[in-house]
Formats: C-alpha cells, sequence, structure tokens
C-alpha cells in the first residue's frame, strides 16, 4: 500500500535548483559563470556514475575513462582536422563514450559466469590506470602535456566563447540527458534494475537477462560520459591525463557518494558542493597541495557516517527508492 | 640459451614479490571477505619507508627491516579504528579501503615531490653461476619470499593460531562460539596481510623506481595476476604473476621490430600486457588453474 500523505521532496529539490541555475547567471560576473558551467559539464559525468551505482550497482572506476576518450577524440578533431562544429562535437562525444563503454561492458559484464562487483570496479580501474598511461607517455596525443584547443567551439561561423551562452548550452544538455536518464530509473526499466540491486540472482531466475540490462545501463553512461568530456574539452580548451583516468574517476564516485547515490539529482548538488568548496580553498596554497587528502577523507568519511550523503538529510530512504513506472486508474483506486 | 635463463631469473624475482603482495592481499580477502583497495598503498608505504631511511643516512636493510613492522602497525591502526565497521558490508568497505588508499597515495606524493627516486640495493653486485652472473639482490628476494611463504605456510597449518584463523575462515560464527575472538583474530590478520605488503614494497623498491603512483600499479598487476591464475587457489596467482612478469619484457622485446617500434614506446608495452592479460580472463574467466583446495 502506497500511503498519498507522504510527503515528496524530491521534485521539490529538482525544481528548486533547476530555477536556481536558470537564474543564476543573471546574478554572477562573467569569470563565475564560467566556472559554473564548468560544474554543470561535470554534473553530467556525475550523472553518468550515478546511473551505474546508484541505480545498477555496477561499481566503475571507468567513467573517467570514457569522459576523457572523448574529450581526446573531440581535442584531435579540432586540433588536427580543424573541426570545432558543436552540432558535430556532440554525436562523437556521444558516440566515443558509448563505443568505448559498450567494449568495457563486453570484456567485463558480458563475461561466461556473472562478474562480481570487485572484479567489474578492478576491471575498469585497469582500464582507466591504462588509458591515463596511455595518454601521458603519447606524443602525438601531447604526452603529460595534453592537448589544447585553440578554436572557439562554433555553429557554422557563430562562435561560442565560454561564458553566459555556454552556460546555457551546457545547461540544456544537462537538462536534457538528466531527463532522459530520470525517465529510464523511473520507467519499468529502472524497476527490473533496482531488482538487480537488490538480488541479482533472484531477477536471473525470474527470467531478465539482469546482465544485458546492466550493460545497457552502462554503455548509456559512457554516452552520457562521453559528452561530458566532449564539452569539458572544449569548455576548458584543454584536455590532459589528468582529466583522465583515476583522478577524475575518483571525483565521479566523490561528487555522486556526496550528493547521495540513488537519488539522480543528489550527485548534481554533489558536484556543486564539491566544486565549489574546491573553487574557494583554491587560493590559499596551504590547502592546494593537501585539496586531494580532504577528497579523501571527505570520501572516507561519507562512506562511514553518512552513506546516503547530502540528499539524505532530506530525503528519505522510502522517497529515494520511489515508485516505478506509471500507476494505472485501478491500482490507484485500490491504493485509495 | 644464457639470456633465456637470465629472464627466466627476472620473471621468477618479479613472481616472489608479486607473490608476497598478493598473498597479503589474498589473505585479507579470504578471511574477512574484504578486497583491500588500499593494498597498493601498503606496497607504497613500505618502499617509501625504505626510502626515508635511506634519505636519513640510516642503512638501507635498517629500513627494509623496518617497514613491515612499521606499515603492520599501520594497518592494525586501520583495521581497529576503520575496518571493523564494515565486515557486514563488503562493498561499503571496498569504498571505505579505496577511500584510504586515496587519502595515503596523496599524502606521500606531495612528500616525495612527484619525482621518481631510486633506491640502492642493500648488497650490491652479481653472483656467478657457471659463465652467467645474476643480481645478488634478487636471488636474496626470491631466497626470503621462499622462506617467508614456507613459514606462512607452516604458521598456518602447524600452530595453534593458525588454527584459529583456519577455522574463523571456515565459519566465523562457530569459530565465536568456540570461544574465539574473531575481531582479535581479524585486527591480527589484516596486520599480517599489510606487513606482507611493506614488506614487498621495500624489498622490490631497489628494482624499480618510487614514486606516488607505484601502489595503484602494484594493486592491477595483483589483480590481474589473481584473475589470470584463478581465484582461491595458492597456484594460481603465483602462475598468474610469472605471466604478467613474463609480458612486460616480452612485449619490450616487440619494440625491436622494425616499424612496430614507431608505435610501441615504453608505456604501451605497459598498458599491452594490461589488455593481454584482460583479454585472456574473458576468454578464460575461470583463470588457468581451476578452483581447487583451499
Amino acid at each position: 500500500m502506497r500511503s498519498n500523505n507522504s510527503r515528496k521532496y524530491l521534485p521539490i529539490i529538482e525544481i528548486c535548483l533547476l530555477v536556481g541555475l536558470i537564474v543564476a547567471p543573471l546574478f554572477i560576473n562573467e569569470f563565475m559563470t564560467v566556472i559554473l558551467t564548468r560544474m554543470l559539464i561535470l554534473g553530467l559525468l556525475a550523472i553518468s556514475f550515478e546511473l551505474c551505482w546508484g541505480y545498477s550497482g555496477i561499481m566503475t572506476f571507468g567513467q573517467g575513462l570514457f569522459f576523457g576518450m572523448a574529450g581526446y577524440v573531440v581535442a584531435l578533431f579540432a586540433n588536427k582536422a580543424g573541426f570545432v562544429q558543436i552540432w558535430g562535437v556532440i554525436p562523437i562525444g556521444l558516440l566515443v563514450g558509448a563505443i568505448t563503454s559498450f567494449v568495457i561492458a563486453w570484456l567485463l559484464l558480458l563475461g561466461r559466469k556473472p562478474p562480481e562487483i570487485i572484479f567489474v570496479a578492478l576491471g575498469t580501474l585497469t582500464f582507466s590506470y591504462a588509458a591515463e598511461r596511455l595518454v601521458s607517455g603519447w606524443y602525438w596525443v601531447g604526452g603529460g602535456n595534453g592537448l589544447s584547443i585553440f578554436d572557439f567551439l562554433s555553429f557554422g561561423s557563430f562562435e561560442i566563447e565560454a561564458g553566459r551562452l555556454f552556460y546555457y548550452i551546457a545547461g540544456t544538455i544537462l537538462l536534457i540527458s538528466y531527463l532522459i536518464s530520470r525517465y529510464l530509473v523511473k520507467s519499468q526499466l529502472g524497476l527490473v534494475l533496482a531488482g538487480t540491486r537488490q538480488n541479482e540472482k533472484r531477477m536471473a531466475f525470474l527470467g531478465y537477462r539482469v546482465r544485458t540490462y546492466k550493460a545497457l545501463v552502462f554503455t548509456f553512461a559512457g554516452a552520457i560520459a562521453g559528452l561530458g568530456g566532449a564539452l569539458y574539452a572544449h569548455h576548458e580548451g584543454f584536455i590532459g591525463p589528468n582529466n583522465m583516468g583515476i583522478g577524475i574517476s575518483t571525483m565521479a564516485v566523490l561528487y555522486t557518494l556526496f550528493g547521495g547515490a540513488g537519488s539522480l539529482i543528489g550527485p548534481i548538488i554533489g558536484v556543486l558542493a564539491i566544486e565549489t568548496i574546491s573553487f574557494n580553498l583554491s587560493d590559499i596554497d596551504a590547502f592546494k597541495s593537501f585539496w586531494p587528502v580532504i577528497l579523501g577523507v571527505i570520501l572516507l568519511v561519507i562512506v562511514t557516517f553518512k552513506p546516503d550523503g547530502l540528499i539524505g538529510f532530506i530525503v528519505s530512504q522510502r522517497e529515494r527508492i520511489g515508485t516505478f513506472g506509471k500507476i494505472s486508474k485501478k491500482n490507484k483506486n485500490q491504493d485509495s | 640459451m644464457d639470456e633465456i635463463i637470465k629472464i627466466v631469473f627476472d620473471i621468477v624475482s618479479f613472481s616472489c614479490i608479486m607473490v608476497l603482495i598478493v598473498s597479503g592481499l589474498a589473505i585479507i580477502a579470504s578471511l574477512m571477505g574484504i578486497f583491500n583497495f588500499a593494498h597498493g598503498e601498503f606496497v607504497l608505504l613500505g618502499a617509501y619507508t625504505t626510502w626515508l631511511f635511506q634519505e636519513s643516512g640510516l642503512p638501507v636493510w635498517a629500513g627494509m627491516l623496518a617497514a613491515p613492522f612499521i606499515v603492520g602497525a599501520f594497518g592494525f591502526f586501520l583495521e581497529v579504528t576503520i575496518i571493523r565497521r564494515f565486515y557486514k558490508a563488503a562493498i561499503v568497505a571496498m569504498l571505505a579501503t579505496y577511500a584510504i588508499g586515496l587519502i595515503v597515495r596523496e599524502i606521500v606524493r606531495p612528500l616525495i615531490g612527484g619525482r621518481f627516486y631510486k633506491v640502492s640495493e642493500p648488497i650490491p653486485g652479481l653472483f656467478e653461476i657457471g659463465d652467467m652472473s645474476f643480481s645478488i639482490w634478487r636471488g636474496v628476494i626470491i631466497v626470503l619470499t621462499i622462506i617467508i611463504m614456507t613459514s606462512c605456510y607452516l604458521f598456518l597449518t602447524k600452530t595453534n593460531y593458525g588454527l584459529k584463523i583456519r577455522g574463523a575462515m571456515e565459519n566465523p560464527a562457530l569459530a565465536r562460539t568456540c570461544g574465539i575472538s574473531t575481531a582479535k583474530l581479524y585486527a591480527f590478520t589484516f596486520a599480517f596481510g599489510a606487513a606482507l605488503a611493506g614488506l614487498a614494497g621495500a624489498l622490490m623498491v631497489p628494482l624499480y623506481t618510487l614514486f606516488a603512483d607505484l601502489g595503484l600499479r602494484f594493486l592491477v598487476m595483483a589483480f590481474l595476476s589473481v584473475m589470470l591464475g584463478g581465484v582461491g587457489t595458492f597456484e594460481g596467482p603465483v602462475l598468474g604473476s610469472a605471466l604478467i612478469g613474463a609480458m612486460v619484457p616480452g612485449f619490450q622485446w616487440l619494440r625491436e621490430i622494425p616499424y612496430i617500434v614507431d608505435f610501441l614506446s615504453p608505456i604501451f608495452s605497459e598498458v599491452l600486457v594490461f589488455l593481454t592479460a584482460i583479454i585472456i580472463v574473458k576468454i578464460r574467466p575461470q583463470g588457468l588453474i581451476k578452483r581447487g583446495r583451499i
């Protein structure tokens, strides 16, 4: 029985955040807008990890790999071919992310025996580490210095500089990705995923091809991470080994767990919170070198004391798990 | 022929290091059901301790002697303060150990200043058998590993304490009812696993260089060794690490073929090792040796 009088906070948080992000550039200066745009782009990365971990129970340290891979590919397109059209960059990002993550899903998730969480976690960690080593030693893609993009992202001959316009473009892309993800996890597919997360064996016995579902979500999440990476490379005008591999993958984990896994809006809040702290601390030199240590401590504290993250302070466990699919009229009548 | 024997010798010494690391990892995993993501950082700490001893003018061998104790004590401290909370939730424990690994790595990184350091071998030089000369230090590593692994085996099978550990491994609930304090056992075992990793790091550092991501590298290699060799056996990881150890110089040889050298930088070959290992695991997910005893 679903009681109708249980309070719903999640939609309120979502709308508040949306409105806040829409009006924010009107109140802050150009420089802060650029910083905020970067947060929105990293939000894509966080959503991508959230889909894997929060909704399908795949522990992955590979999101940074898809992010960086797409970033590198669009940077190479810009550098070697001079191609910076936004209508091309977005599909390239999506495609690179999807292909890379599909290959890894095929290697790790679609084996003959069902993979253990630890195996997938370490497997993706291995790939991230290998990729990071690869690009930092490969001079064609800039080696340890990374690749810079000198041209602005453009549409036809119109150049999109980092600023208010870029902010709204990134915001729209994030919103669309968010809505699609939200639709997915609230649909019947989401219900299958939730079942898998709880008891994988039982779902398999009920006739669901659990691994196929997982691979599907993993690939979709990879595409979103790739999209984020493509935008990131163009927004920062730079992509380097640090944006690909263990470091950025760890950030994806951290954003999601800090904000609250399993709520989809949590990771976005996590990105905003962590990046704001990071931005404010970056002026103090003493903190700069120890910032990664602080991040580690935050992760440890979250895991130990507050596994449902920031969002857990407001939203109940029950609401986070949520309801799935459309409630037919018949069921609704029975409820009331 | 001489070349091959030399290479086999190098591979065996590398495998010995991996055996020390993997057995520490495995004993923690099989007793407590926790996969320790910070294990690589224990290796790093062992290596770092040795380097610190060298930097402060103390003999390197003293550092190597101290490393397992220092890292073991650190492991004990971690178990008592943090790991203990997570025995019921293996996945959360994984994240927690990952966080610990991150903290250790990032503390060490500024301390060694992002550079690569050499540590000198405590017993330098070569010894000769027939016409061939071998590095003494690699020989010492092999001998030490055999001694340590044998004494571990004897400890686990012959002593009272070992019996308790094996009992707790088999059935923790029953062990507790028999009046064995599993909490104490777990703390001790975790410290022991950490000490093995610390020792491996200390012994290994003269052969490699000291850098902050060293732990990550060995964690990945340990994982691949276990996966290649097969989970749940003792021989499996040994064989797996030998294979990984063989592949590293193996792919370096590829670079001598013309045309390929343009594509293969030294780092490429390391990446190729990882890729090959993952593909072998994909083809043969049960590992080279099937699950048997233990």
